[in-house]
């Protein structure tokens, strides 16, 4: 029993070291100095600037309000969601209709939900750089109040890796759900991703959301992460908003991580589900292009 | 003058010092490193307009290279090419309404769009008026065997029967030549007989149609073609119909020697024996076939004592008629088999 | 006499050529394009469903900053149009590259018809087809916001918007060969023009909000004047925040429209030779 379990966990590994190692030969390089421009500062700096841009047009350029922070730290670290949810996602798409090696992967001795994961490291690797560079530019050209001497680091990298598992989690579901479904012209983690921007209080607080479509913010593990994110690096500015300062900062990592535990639950069931479902019905080696 | 354009006109295809040189770029460590694939070499062919024309070799001979070529989608690197009377690199438009191409293993069209409307939707590249399309589409897959399935999505369909679809996408614009890549691959025995039977029947109906197979299955070519070129490397060995290029073995005596373990006998030292001009082999887990080209019956006397002195166990001898297989042997030297295990360069390029 | 009783004989009618066979290309590729998308109703939930919750962001953004309601409306109309942007760069632009790794590329230059017409086709049939999706994200937006037009000239608001789209489908076409020379990279590009064009052609709002230089380089985009018009024409302030007036840009698109569909015979024309000599049209680089 001892044995088998060993030999799972193995399995396991080197499922994800493989699938890192190939999702870095054909994701993204870094030494590819155009692959580097466009994920790591071109895409990211422009979305923080389509932000920046809307609150200029009606703030008249003024950054020393409580919004703007939060604006920007929501819209920076949710980089990481589509990244991560995407990365992990597009390995189907990409194995399947383009590589056409997803069967091979399928019928090879590997763990399919760890190989996913796998193939998702190199795009938050990239994510990861992305987040960098936009903090740091807003707080160098933007006035975002950044203080490295008063960032609650615990905070911060307890949130920033159970936030993190709780993506890749997130990411094991869509993944899981693109096995069965077609492949159109977008990318479903970032069309998700771009979906969940709405009720997680990235970059607006929750209170402006109407009253019956707060509950969905509250239930999904990313507005408390973004929270914990914002309380780490800027605590007063997260504080500015009411929607979630009745609960303390301990209270918010346990209820991170009590969602993200439901979420791994879940993305196992889900994962067993659509798994079965796409072998009944033939979609592992579809072509579905129109 | 006028014998001229009469000899043009009854010709569909022809090649002169055909030549393609490919460039293949090195791996991200040596891109500066380019290196060059000889892929056609000199290749001169006349095919008559009612011909059935095969192009017999290896994976990797430039079969589908020629083929590319000749259907506008690849230039010649020297050389020039007609088709139909048309030259295919300076009036390709012209070449393109006259051809169409299959090749095996393909997996053209649109996996959301059913059999009916992907043959349609390619029907009407060709300008085919939608209502005659749809006929012809319906009677073509019932001679493949596939009527049952015209309303099924082409990404819900087997290898075999996407290959079925293929086939009548080629047939279904009515070319004046047709190009067939391998058209059998991945058929099986029955499909294959049926494709085979579907390709005459249509050259029957249409004395001017041509049709340009190329095919490594040496039983198809013979069974089919009126005419055979055998090319190996990029060059063509061999030009002319089944028969003849059969003919030229008929003195020569083919012997097949079925043995056990060649314990260390080199093949090549049984070319020295008196009376052999070609030996070639073909292994398997059992046992190895020996074919042999003997000048007379009578050498196969030295062949015997030669096996025999090795310690080699015969299981079994056969005379037989030659085959073009025998064909390719006596040009190369070896099987085509041989050819293809000793690392083909690819599939053709 | 027809001949499905004899696949076989030859065509009893002529096949058709010229326009008509141009005709019959465009219609023939636009099919899968509309017919593909209904048959797999998972679109509806990912093409609509959710970028309309990305675009609900937008405007909460708005909302929280306290812009004027008209902003609301900028968002709305500006989400829709990203359907279109969306389309031309994941269904136009790296369209060939996928159609040469399915294999089809070799079998659309192989026939005789016009490669414009099958990229026509493409772009008619998605935009067909992203229509829909931008019609949706109207009306529900514009009721959810409860989003007030004010319309001054209804004409010309059509004009705009056909010349736009044909300006961008235009762009898209062009684009395809472009990103079929660039192959692998392709997907690399599409990826560069989402967010950096949605900023600069003031997807989200006016884009008057940047210096005259910035706004007139990232004119290019047929996206940028096309929606700056459409506002104008649409709402209250839309004139007052409008960068140039409606005459002017609808001018200037027109000029964007004839040159990209010269640019995309050209980049067509010139793929083609450059694809065959050098034997890059039917290989698939896996």
């Amino acid at each position: 029993m001892q044995n088998i379990s060993a030999l799972n966990r193995s399995e396991s590994w080197r499922s994800f070291w493989m699938a890192t190692w190939l999702g870095w030969q054909i994701e993204s390089n870094w030494t590819d100095p155009f692959l580097f421009a466009v994920y790591s500062i071109v895409k990211p700096l422009a979305s923080a600037g389509i932000l920046v841009v809307m609150y200029t047009v009606i703030a008249k350029g003024n950054f020393n309000t409580p919004i703007f922070p939060y604006i920007y730290f929501g819209n920076a670290f949710y980089i990481y969601v589509g990244a991560v949810m995407s990365g992990i996602s597009w390995a189907v798409i990409d194995d399947r209709e383009h590589y056409k090696t997803l069967k091979y992967m399928y019928i090879a001795p590997i763990h399919i939900p760890a190989y996913w994961l796998g193939r998702g490291v190199a795009r938050f690797l990239t994510g990861s750089i992305a987040v960098v560079i936009t903090i740091a530019f807003g707080a160098l050209f933007l006035q975002v109040p950044l203080d490295l001497a008063k960032v609650d680091w615990p905070l911060f990298f307890v949130s920033l890796f159970t936030g993190i598992a709780m993506l890749a989690m997130m990411g094991l579901i869509l993944a899981s759900i693109t096995l069965l479904i077609a492949h159109h012209f977008f990318l479903i983690g970032e069309a998700v991703a771009g979906a969940l921007y709405l009720f997680s209080g990235a970059i607006f607080p929750l209170d402006v959301l109407p009253a019956w479509l707060r509950p969905v913010g509250f239930a999904i593990p990313i507005t408390y992460w973004l929270e914990l994110m914002r309380r780490s690096l800027v605590g007063n500015v997260a504080q500015a908003f009411p929607t979630l300062s009745h609960f303390s900062n301990l209270q918010l990592v346990g209820i991170l991580v009590g969602l993200s535990v439901i979420f791994g639950i879940a993305s196992t069931f889900i994962f067993r589900f659509c798994d079965y479902r796409a072998r009944e019905r033939g979609l592992i080696d579809r072509v579905s292009n129109y | 003058m006028v014998t001229e354009q009469t000899t043009l006109s009854n010709l569909a295809v022809e090649v002169e010092n055909l030549e393609r040189i490919y460039k293949i770029r090195g791996s991200k460590k040596e891109k500066n490193v380019r290196k060059e694939l000889v892929a056609l070499k000199d290749v001169s062919l006349q095919i008559k307009r009612g011909e059935l024309f095969g192009l017999l070799g290896p994976n990797g001979a430039g079969k589908t290279t020629l083929i590319k070529i000749l259907t506008t989608l690849l230039a010649p690197t020297s050389g020039w090419a007609r088709v139909a009377g048309y030259d295919v690199v300076k009036e390709p438009g012209k070449v393109r309404t006259q051809i169409n191409m299959v090749s095996g293993g393909e997996s053209s069209g649109y996996g959301l769009l059913t059999v009916r409307e992907n043959l349609w939707m390619f029907s009407q590249f060709y300008g085919l008026p939608s209502k005659e399309a749809n006929q012809r589409i319906e009677a073509l897959l019932k001679i493949v065997g596939l009527e049952d399935r015209i309303h099924t999505k082409s990404s819900d369909l087997s290898t075999g029967l996407r290959q079925k679809m293929n086939i009548v996408r080629g047939f279904l614009t009515d070319p004046q030549v047709l190009f067939l890549d391998e058209p059998t691959l991945g058929l099986d025995v029955g499909a294959s007989r049926d494709v085979r039977h579907l390709i005459r029947n249509w050259l029957d109906q249409d004395r001017s149609r041509t049709l340009l197979l190329t095919t490594h299955y040496m039983v198809e070519a013979d069974e089919l073609c009126d005419r055979v070129a055998i090319i190996n490397q990029g060059r063509v060995l061999a030009c002319d119909t089944p028969s003849a290029l059969k003919q030229q073995l008929q003195r020569d005596a083919l012997f097949e020697i079925s043995v056990g373990a060649l314990n260390g006998l080199a093949v090549p030292t049984l070319e020295r024996v008196p009376g052999v001009r070609k030996v070639a082999s073909e292994e398997s887990e059992e046992m190895t076939v020996l074919k042999f080209i003997l000048d007379e019956d009578a050498a196969l006397g030295g062949v015997i004592n030669k096996l025999t002195e090795s310690n080699v166990k015969i299981v079994r001898l056969d005379k037989h008629e030659p085959t073009l297989e025998d064909v390719f042997v006596s040009l190369v030297g070896r099987s085509m088999a041989e050819v293809e295990k000793e690392g083909s360069n690819g599939d053709g390029k | 006499m027809a001949t499905g009783s004899n696949p076989l004989a030859s065509l009893p009618v002529e096949k058709a050529s010229g326009w008509k066979l141009f005709l019959k290309t465009v219609i023939a590729r636009a099919y899968p394009r509309i017919i593909g998308q209904q048959r797999e109703k998972s679109w509806v939930f990912f093409d609509i469903f959710l970028p309309m919750l990305a675009i609900s962001s937008y405007v909460f953004v708005y909302r929280a900053i306290g812009a004027s309601e008209d902003y609301v409306g900028f968002v709305v109309i500006g989400g829709a149009m990203t359907a279109f942007w969306l389309n031309i760069m994941w269904s136009m632009s790296s369209q060939l590259y996928w159609e040469k790794e399915q294999g089809n590329l070799a079998l659309y230059i192989m026939a005789p018809n016009s490669m414009m017409a099958v990229l026509l086709g493409m772009a008619v049939g998605g935009m067909f087809a992203t229509l829909l999706r931008a019609v949706v994200i109207i009306l529900l937006g514009s009721w959810f916001f409860h989003v007030q037009y004010v319309v001054v000239n209804f004409f010309q608001l059509l004009a705009v918007f056909f010349i736009s789209m044909t300006a961008l489908y235009g762009m898209g076409m062009m684009s395809a060969s472009l990103f079929l020379l660039l192959s692998r990279e392709a997907d690399h590009l599409a990826q560069l023009a989402m967010e950096p064009v949605y900023l600069v052609s003031g997807m989200y709002f006016p884009i008057k909000a940047f210096s005259f230089w910035i706004a007139a380089a990232a004119s290019i985009i047929p996206l940028t004047l096309g929606l700056d018009a459409m506002r104008q024409l649409v709402f209250q302030s839309g004139a007052t925040l409008g960068f140039l007036s409606v005459t002017v840009e609808l001018t200037i698109l027109s000029i964007l429209c004839v040159s990209f569909l010269i640019g995309a015979r050209a980049l067509l024309a010139y793929m083609e030779k450059l694809a065959i000599r050098e034997g890059r049209l039917t290989e698939s680089r896996r």
